[in-house]
């Protein structure tokens, strides 16, 4: 392109510049910019580490580090669809608590007694989270404390079913975590599995509704959406998610914790938003999410070969998470001057 | 005075709630009513209602800090460590860390306000921070004991009152000031009812939002020196309950969390419900655990009471259109 030609594409008024044909590749990459700012962060700890460690870029290292990274990806899936449409779900913290209180309890060696109870907690895990909805919906309240209460609520009830940390799981449950196929541990096989369900759920009729009630409530309801069911699908989706991930804890931890989910309330979010997702609703990729867990578990890692003390690792994930929503929010101001 | 009510009447009833709920304790617990129980059950609200204070600003204004925890355990921690133990450390200590606690709260407010990081995201980013360099800082380590000038603010007694309750009193009178009758209130309810018309009227928004998370910083950097006297100590982890009870003693006083409404006077209100609650519960013979089931189900009660279905309800029950 000569000069004078750049001068007069420069000068051309901005509405002319995104009709020209072609892709926008400009606007693309806007658009995916905070997705893009986390692929970027993930690929330079994972190049710190490996430059650090020998044995990084192994089937063994991705193994082991989805396995650390699996519960908060599995809380945070159930955060991102919560997020996406508009929410926040604080309860996980107390249905994790209370999932892995009630498997300590209840499981046995007994196969079917221990797989009613498993599903009994996947069950309860949706039922919650649908109350969650129905109570936002109902009362007109705000997620925040609506969640904020019932994760109170939860909490307590762990605490009286198991007053301190105990309690144990068969050895079965504990060895799934580590069960193989093609080389692949079963955590590798559940992050594959929970890509494959995003893919498919954001095409669903439910999916699409509720990334429209998160992007914009009263369009949605005009053109029919039931905003009462959408909340209660929501919910009830993360509450699914948050006993998934209790009973996947407790692979790895063997006992069960009246308190251990508060440590997963808040990481699901940041992994959510380093990832890209919106707080405001409507935008987010379960992709992102993800590389954000993964990005969070890393850190630990990395403090790790860094031969620091460990304290320095929230330091680092607070820092990491204030610059990505900080290079999302530039974004998405250069994105918002394009369309205006 | 009808009016009055009309207006508060989420304060008058988190008041009234309160009111039940001492004779409630006091039928079940016949000595909780005395002079030395009432003291300590109060002294024990001044906490969260300090904590708090700062935390009803930033509702009001429509943000929330996440940051409190670890802005109260950095101050009592530096505290302790600067003071060791010794009274003369205060006099440039104290004012230090409640500068520090201006600070911390200067950054949220200016992420939130200019650089537009949504509130929960900026100040959990701090909390983390802050939790980390002190871990950093004492290496997991215990602290010397307080000072003794710093346990008299916060067990010691004037004339038969303790000296926090005297302390609690005068900041609810400058915060009540503040909300009520100064300028600067008047611009915090617009910016919470909404930041896009309080913009355009000439509310100095920025300016409003910062000053919230400025004065929930220096209340939590003062109450966890205060809460240092109190136990005697700065350990690790002492303003974890904090986060809870402060957004709960907020939203149990009647404001709502998306900002515009409440008053400082209700999380009063609120800070003593959820300590007499503490109380009750062992003369009950329950559990901690119980303990957080009761305080989830009075905030939804309460959060219920204030939503548009209820307020609806209740004008359709006298028969006008609300």
């Amino acid at each position: 392109m000569s000069v004078e030609q750049t001068v007069a594409r420069a000068q051309m008024p901005t509405q002319m510049k995104d009709t020209r044909p072609g892709i926008d590749w400009r606007g693309r990459a806007l658009d995916r910019a905070p997705f893009l700012v986390a692929c970027l962060m993930l690929a330079l700890i994972v190049a710190i580490y490996g430059s650090l460690q020998s044995g990084v870029f192994t089937l063994d290292e991705l193994n082991l580090d989805t396995a650390a990274a699996m519960t908060l990806m599995l809380a945070a899936t159930g955060q991102t669809i919560v997020l996406v449409r508009g929410g926040i779900d604080l309860s996980i913290g107390g249905m994790i608590s209370l999932g892995t209180v009630i498997a300590a309890t209840r499981f046995t060696d007994d196969p079917s007694t221990t797989a009613f109870w498993a599903l009994a907690i996947l069950a309860l895990g949706f039922l919650i989270g649908a109350l969650n909805g129905l109570l936002i919906s109902l009362l007109k309240l705000q997620p925040f404390l609506v969640t904020l209460a019932t994760w109170s609520i939860l909490n307590g009830v762990a605490m009286i079913i198991l007053p301190t940390d105990g309690g144990s799981v068969p050895g079965w449950w504990v060895g799934f975590a580590s069960g193989q196929l093609l080389g692949l541990t079963s955590p590798v096989w559940m992050l594959l599995a929970l890509l494959a369900f995003w893919w498919w759920f954001r095409a669903t009729r439910v999916g699409i509704i509720i990334q429209a009630s998160g992007s914009n409530e009263k369009s949605a309801f005009l053109s029919g959406v039931s905003i009462t069911r959408v909340n209660i699908v929501t919910y009830g989706l993360s509450g699914l998610f948050a006993a998934g991930a209790a009973l996947f804890l407790i692979t790895q931890t063997g006992a069960g914790s009246p308190t251990i989910g508060k440590d997963y309330i808040l990481p699901s979010v940041a992994a959510a938003v380093i990832g890209g997702v919106s707080l405001f609703g409507g935008r987010g990729h379960l992709a992102g999410t993800l590389i954000g867990a993964f990005v969070l578990t890393l850190i630990g890692n990395l403090v790790f070969v860094l031969h620091v003390s460990s304290y320095w690792q929230p330091v680092a994930s607070g820092v990491i998470l204030l610059l990505s929503v900080l290079a999302s929010s530039v974004a998405e101001k250069a994105a918002r001057s394009r369309v205006l | 005075m009808s009016a009055f009510l009309s207006r508060n009447r989420l304060i008058v009833l988190a008041y009234a709630g309160m009111i039940v709920l001492l004779l409630v304790t006091a039928i079940f617990s016949p000595g909780f009513l005395s002079v030395s129980n009432m003291r300590s059950t109060v002294v024990l609200a001044a906490f969260v209602g300090i904590v708090a204070l700062g935390q009803t600003f930033v509702i009001i204004g429509g943000g929330i800090d996440l940051s409190v925890p670890w802005v109260l355990n950095s101050a009592a921690i530096v505290m302790a460590l600067l003071c060791g133990g010794q009274d003369l450390p205060l006099v440039w200590v104290m004012p230090l860390l409640l500068a520090g606690g201006a600070l911390i709260g200067l950054v949220n407010g200016v992420g939130v306000a200019q650089f537009g990081v949504p509130p929960i995201i900026m100040t959990l980013a701090t909390n983390v921070i802050l939790q980390g360099l002190i871990l950093v800082l004492t290496g997991g380590s215990p602290t010397p004991s307080a000072p003794a000038l710093i346990q008299f603010l916060s067990v010691g007694r004037i004339g038969g009152f303790p000296v926090i309750a005297l302390i609690w009193l005068a900041l609810t009178l400058v915060a009540t000031l503040l909300l009520s009758k100064a300028a600067f209130g008047r611009h915090l309810y617009a910016l919470g009812t909404s930041a896009t018309v309080a913009e355009f009227s000439g509310v100095p928004t920025a300016r409003t939002t910062v000053l919230t998370y400025l004065i929930s910083g220096l209340t939590a950097a003062f109450a966890g020196m205060l809460l240092t006297g109190y136990s005697g100590q700065a350990y690790l982890g002492m303003g974890d309950a904090y986060l809870f009870t402060s957004i709960a003693a907020v939203a149990i006083g009647g404001a709502s969390i998306l900002g515009g409404s409440g008053h400082y006077l209700g999380t009063v209100a609120g800070a003593m419900v959820l300590t007499i609650l503490t109380g009750l519960l062992p003369a009950l013979n329950l559990s901690s655990g119980a303990l957080l089931v009761v305080y989830g189900a009075v905030i939804l009660i309460t959060v219920s009471i204030g939503s548009e279905t209820f307020a609806g309800l209740g004008g359709r029950l006298r028969g006008r259109r609300v």
